[in-house]
């Protein structure tokens, strides 16, 4: 059994088959070629699935294609406009907060979502904010201050 | 040379494809007609294979193999050969593969394999080393004789005991005699995950007209898993192709076959069509590999003002079901028991022995993780019995240039004594601080580590620069995420004398790239950056001759630097780009370099006759010193601040130094606070991070990194290595600091919230 | 890693249509509202659902309705983080709001529902010792019923509650909570992020006004039993007289005594037992510490 979805990918309208045992993560890594997003267990154990989803971040592994019909998804493919990156991925370099990279994705896009609501949060709001990506390689560190140094240049919208 | 590069905070090469989703990991290879693997594992810990009917699987829609062990009957092994692809005969760990499918798509590879049926014999299983060593035990590997094994490694025949060894120096029981105080305690590390964000993954393909594999993965040794690979088929190295990709983390878990060799079996029965074997996380738990968990019994006689003058230290080592690279882990890793000081007498036997579980080889640290808890809590428990400082005592025994090491090499740039002093500096050691209050308890420790690499190994390397001056650095280097090829970018750019972005380091292919022994052991920086530094002196020189015909002056009045040729006394003659344009023309070429290091033969390794194999060419250092709070109600335990220093020999870029030692701070505590396999039956019950816990980011402490460089006399620039000590001292640190706490003393990993409260009881009744 | 296997799928716009299909489907469909459970234990093979009714399309199941002064409704469906940071609860039941801020990670609060928390009846809930404690009564719908529960009465054991075959908790209704009170939610983990409790203990104290006697006390504890569990024998002793330094241990040596976990690969069941006493010390001595506005200690 096939569904039709439509949904905005990156400000893309989009349209896939997908059954309803498809995951989010899966239809945008298999049918749309977005390989950023990981998947690291498959169980909303580790965070390395997680998109936007209506400006909010998601275990995508955990959501039914179907249930995104009709949303705004946003994956790390969408940040940077063109050549230029946006804030978070530019102080992600800067301040040496990638390691080997495979979290970098999820913890990007859940800061993207913490500043887009809280544009100035203290280091606990950002621990919070990104308490469920699992970083192996311990980057944990360089992460919020890559996080603090994005503070103010971000927009909401961005 | 003008180091532009060099010694600097680089940023990242790597840094801008990850954080733009570009980077392509093993898991992201997508190649045409590609089928995906799955397999299936076994139930048992120990059983006989009666039979295998993988008929219903067959008739899965979208399968296209069915693979059992029968059909592919090798092995492999690093060091010994034990290790089938698929189960024959027996099974000797719960999540051994037993069989395989390969299916259009992965919902009906995982699908086919629930429909193959198999029948087994179940056998007594065993999983306690130390029960496993005797000979009554049941025995896993019955032909452990006849594997085919490094020679270097000794069996013990008829027994489950796969690697014997010993050492000794000097007199230790004269030397027992003579101490002032005996100290004899007992200590156990456990096995822990690896636990990378990517789980392992491969793709392979069998080009049956020429007989060859590629395979396309992450692991971290490409010529070592092309050479084992090659050897279990009985085929020739070029037969064998390893395509790397970037890795989304190691620690050790990718230096073995371990999706790969599924692939490849799988691979063998597709017809040419590629297979991707991707790894669940219940997989990497329960079937990959994990760190050897060991049982330490140390013994250590000191005079009383301190001074170290006997160990014996006897270690078991629990394998699990195959060797891997335990072997290697049990005869060198055990050395690092002695500690960073001087032992004038010691004595070392090493018990490396198969269990009915899962596979434990090289984790990060090789051995010194588990060492150095022994060795650094033993220290606190000397020092505490004596009234020593604990920091004093380090300091009275530490090595210091000129020392001999336990085999009689002489031991150069040695900065224990300067990272003990500025770690303990680091979080106000000897200063008072706050002793908690109420229900909780503040305290401080401090461990310290002695860390070697491979030796000898060979890294070998081609720069070759185009017609525009723009230069591909040809290496095997795989980036295993701690940045090894910025660094090898910056030692080329440095060594060259061109701008960093005229650099490019394309990934590794053992059908192009030359050999190099991988990314293991802290290893690349030292070994591959001496080649890189070599290719790129004598690209230079090249490029001075072409400019010298060229600018028709004497190349050794000219040198290179930014890309620029320069002129003595008269400053700035020509910009590469055109010195090249002019002697390529319009026909075009290039210019191509070699470099190549191995450390065998330098005066650095002599050693007493005979223990030159127990030299290293570099020897790192490290010292954290930790602060830690402990909840006296609920036994847990919170590690607020720790002081890494590492001596590093010279950071080439302290940026990634940084990065390594915060990140394996993190590892180190989540190993020694969270982490622990729970096991029923040989079988791990907690086979998800759920329940597998490693630290999150609220768990972060305080972590300051120390950089100290005592620059060796070989190493590309006086660098050393920094990956793989880092994780060793934090256990140690964290035992140590909760005696400063509370006065209780914990001697096994994992510290867990019910073995503090245990403690507590019990110092509470004495 | 692990693909859902195949089911079948069903998209009802409204309750009654919801309702329909649970009744004709039976044993075989269950309700899909976040998925962060169902999907999980479908992918490790725990339940093997034919179908899955999703229950999301049906308008007006997650709003959080209620004017202050007179409780609130929280529907079913309504996301973890909705409830979290609602402005109503956060000012009028802020121990909710804790206890969930603690429970999961956000991005799964992002999916996952207050109904779908209660429903998976895990005996680690962390909603639902909050919810005890605020005298949170639950909606249950099926074809030919409509009942109010009170969330205490509602777990039978683990993942079992009251619910029927077709049945669905539709709102969960929350009192308003007592002035002059405080109450708090104390988890125990092993790591500071993303963890399942080891052991849960929610408090409710509301002052009297008169010195420190109590004119109420409700407690409640997870994880340590087959269901989260109201300390009725804890609250008793609370209420026996002015809340003293030595009464409020004494309670909390009656909630050692009624938690009875299991020893499992998470902690042992003595673990569990021994600290249901220290939480629930600090649980009280918090909540007390609420309610009179001051500084909470640990």
């Amino acid at each position: 059994m096939k569904i039709s979805i439509n949904l905005t990918i990156n400000g893309r309208s989009c349209q896939a088959e997908v059954e309803p045992r498809n995951t989010l993560l899966e239809v945008l890594r298999n049918n749309f070629y977005l390989t950023g997003t990981k998947e690291g267990c498959g169980l909303g154990d580790c965070g390395t699935c997680i998109v936007l989803v209506n400006g909010k971040p998601v275990n995508s592994c955990l959501m039914l294609a179907v249930d995104a019909q009709g949303s705004q998804v946003i994956t790390i493919e969408g940040l940077a406009s063109g050549d230029n990156l946006h804030p978070l991925q530019q102080s992600f370099i800067e301040k040496g907060a990638v390691q080997c990279g495979f979290c970098s994705p999820a913890m990007i896009l859940s800061a993207k979502s913490l500043l887009d609501t809280i544009p100035e949060p203290s280091d606990e709001e950002i621990k919070r904010a990104l308490s469920g990506v699992l970083c192996r390689c311990g980057s944990y560190k360089k992460i919020i201050e890559a996080v603090r140094a994005a503070v103010g240049k971000t927009r909401e919208g961005n | 040379m003008k180091l532009n590069y060099v010694g600097k905070p680089v940023l990242r090469l790597d840094a801008k494809e990850k954080v733009t989703g570009q980077a392509v990991y093993s898991v992201d290879i997508d190649l045409p007609g590609m089928l995906h693997g799955a397999v299936l594992r076994s139930p048992f810990a120990h059983a006989e294979i009666i039979d295998i009917d993988g008929s219903a699987a067959r008739s899965v829609a979208g399968v296209r193999a069915v693979v059992t062990g029968k059909d592919f009957p090798y092995t492999f092994g690093p060091m010994i050969k034990d290790q089938p692809f698929l189960a024959c005969g027996k099974v000797r760990y719960v999540g051994e593969p037993v069989a395989a499918v390969a299916a259009d798509t992965e919902s009906a590879a995982q699908e086919a394999i629930e429909k193959i049926k198999v029948n087994y014999r179940e056998l007594a299983a065993v999983f306690d080393p130390q029960e496993a060593a005797r000979k009554t035990a049941p025995l896993i590997h019955e032909d452990l004789e006849n594997y085919s094994r490094s020679p270097v490694f000794t069996i013990v025949p008829g027994t489950n005991i796969c690697t014997s060894s010993s050492y000794r120096l000097g007199n230790p029981d004269k030397g027992f005699v003579e101490a002032d105080a005996v100290f004899e305690d007992e200590f156990y590390v456990h096995a822990v995950a690896h636990t990378p964000m990517e789980t392992h993954a491969a793709v392979a393909q069998y080009q049956s007209a020429k007989g060859v594999y590629v395979i396309w993965s992450a692991t971290d040794g490409p010529y070592r898993r092309c050479k084992e690979l090659a050897q279990a088929l009985g085929i020739p190295l070029n037969k064998v192709r390893f395509i790397s990709t970037y890795s989304g983390g190691g620690f050790g878990g990718k230096g073995a076959l371990v999706a790969e060799s599924l692939a490849v079996v799988l691979a063998r029965f597709t017809d040419g069509r590629p297979v991707r074997v991707h790894f669940l996380r219940e997989e990497e738990l329960t079937a990959s590999q994990t760190r050897i968990a060991a049982l330490i019994k140390l013994k250590t006689g000191v005079k009383k003002e301190g001074t170290l003058i006997a160990r014996r230290a006897e270690i078991f080592w629990d394998n699990g079901a195959y060797a891997s690279k335990a072997p290697e882990v049990s005869v060198r890793g055990a050395l690092s028991i002695f500690g960073p000081y001087r032992i004038p007498n010691l004595e070392i036997i090493s018990k490396l022995v198969y269990t009915n579980k899962e596979i434990s080889g090289a984790y990060r640290g090789y051995g010194t993780p588990q060492t150095a808890f022994a060795c650094e809590v033993q220290m606190d428990i000397i020092a505490e019995k004596l009234g020593i400082d604990p920091l004093q005592i380090r300091l009275k025994n530490a090595f210091v240039e000129g020392d001999s090491y336990i085999n009689g090499q002489i031991l150069q740039n040695v900065g224990v004594t300067e990272t003990l002093e500025k770690a303990a500096g680091g979080i106000d050691w000897g200063k008072p601080r706050s002793k908690g209050s109420g229900t909780k308890a503040r305290g401080r420790g401090i461990a310290t580590i002695i860390k070697g690499t491979k030796t000898p190994t060979e890294s070998k390397c081609v720069i070759k620069m185009d017609s525009d001056a723009s230069v591909t650095v040809i290496s095997s280097v795989v980036e295993v995420g701690a940045g090894q090829k910025t660094i090898m970018a910056q030692i080329a750019a440095d060594a060259i004398g061109v701008p960093l972005e005229f650099i490019s380091i394309p990934n590794a292919d053992t059908q192009h790239t030359p050999y190099d022994f991988g990314q293991t052991s802290s290893r690349t920086t030292y070994h591959m950056g001496n080649a890189i530094c070599a290719a790129g002196l004598e690209l230079r020189k090249r490029i001075l001759h072409i400019a010298g015909d060229i600018l028709k002056t004497d190349p050794s009045k000219l040198s290179v630097s930014d890309g620029k040729i320069i002129e003595e006394s008269k400053g700035e003659r020509m910009a590469l780009q055109e010195v090249l344009a002019k002697k390529f023309g319009g026909p075009g070429g290039a210019i191509v370099a070699e470099g190549s290091y191995c450390p065998s033969d330098s005066h650095m390794l002599n050693a007493s006759p005979g223990l030159k194999s127990m030299s290293s060419i570099f020897w790192t250092f490290a010292t954290q010193a930790v602060e830690v709070e402990v909840d006296t109600g609920t036994g847990v335990v919170k590690v607020l601040e720790v002081a890494a220093a590492h001596d590093v020999g010279r950071a080439i870029n302290p940026m990634s130094c940084e990065q390594q030692i915060e990140g394996s701070v993190v590892m180190g505590v989540s190993n020694a606070l969270f982490e622990e396999f729970r096991l029923d039956k040989g079988r791990v019950m907690n086979d998800t991070l759920a329940d597998y816990k490693i630290a999150t980011i609220m768990d972060l402490p305080k972590t300051t990194p120390i950089l100290v460089e005592s620059y060796h006399a070989e190493g590309p620039f006086g660098a050393k290595g920094v990956g793989e000590p880092a994780a060793a001292p934090i256990g140690p640190a964290i035992s140590n600091a909760i005696f400063d706490a509370l006065g209780i003393r914990i001697k096994e990993l994992p510290i867990t919230p019910e073995k503090v409260l245990e403690a507590l009881r019990k110092k509470k009744k004495e | 890693m692990k693909r859902l296997k195949t089911f079948n799928y069903f998209e009802p716009s409204t309750l009654w249509e919801a309702m329909e299909i649970l009744a004709e489907q039976g044993d075989e469909a269950l309700p899909l509202a976040g998925g962060t459970d169902l999907l999980v234990r479908m992918k490790r093979g725990d339940v093997h659902p034919a179908s899955l009714v999703n229950l999301k399309r049906i308008k007006g199941l997650n709003q959080i309705i209620g004017e202050p002064g007179n409780g609130v409704t929280i529907g079913a469906l309504a996301s973890l983080a909705a409830v979290e940071n609602s402005p109503r609860i956060c000012s009028g039941f802020p121990v909710l709001t804790q206890a969930i801020r603690v429970l999961g990670i956000p991005s799964i609060r992002n999916l996952g529902t207050l109904g779908g928390n209660i429903g998976r009846a895990s005996p680690a809930a962390d909603s639902v010792p909050a919810l005890i404690v605020l005298n949170a009564v639950v909606t249950v719908q099926g074809a030919q019923v409509k009942k109010e529960i009170k969330i205490e009465d509602f777990f039978l054991g683990p993942g079992k509650t009251i619910l029927s075959t077709g049945e669905i908790i539709t709102a969960v209704r929350l009192p308003e909570q007592p002035s002059r009170s405080g109450a708090v939610y104390l988890k125990l983990g092993r790591r500071a992020g993303a963890e399942c409790a080891l052991v849960g203990v929610a408090a409710l104290i509301e002052l009297s006004g008169r010195d420190n006697e109590l004119k109420s006390a409700r407690i409640a504890l997870s994880a340590v039993s087959p269901a989260p569990l109201r300390a009725k024998k804890v609250e008793e002793i609370l209420l026996s007289g002015p809340l003293t330094e030595v009464r409020a241990k004494e309670a909390a040596r009656v909630a050692l005594e009624v938690s009875c976990p299991l020893t499992d690969m998470r902690a042992s069941g003595n673990y569990r037992r021994e600290m249901s006493e220290v939480l629930a010390f600090r649980a009280i001595r918090s909540a007390y510490q609420i309610a009179k506005g001051g500084e909470v200690q640990n």
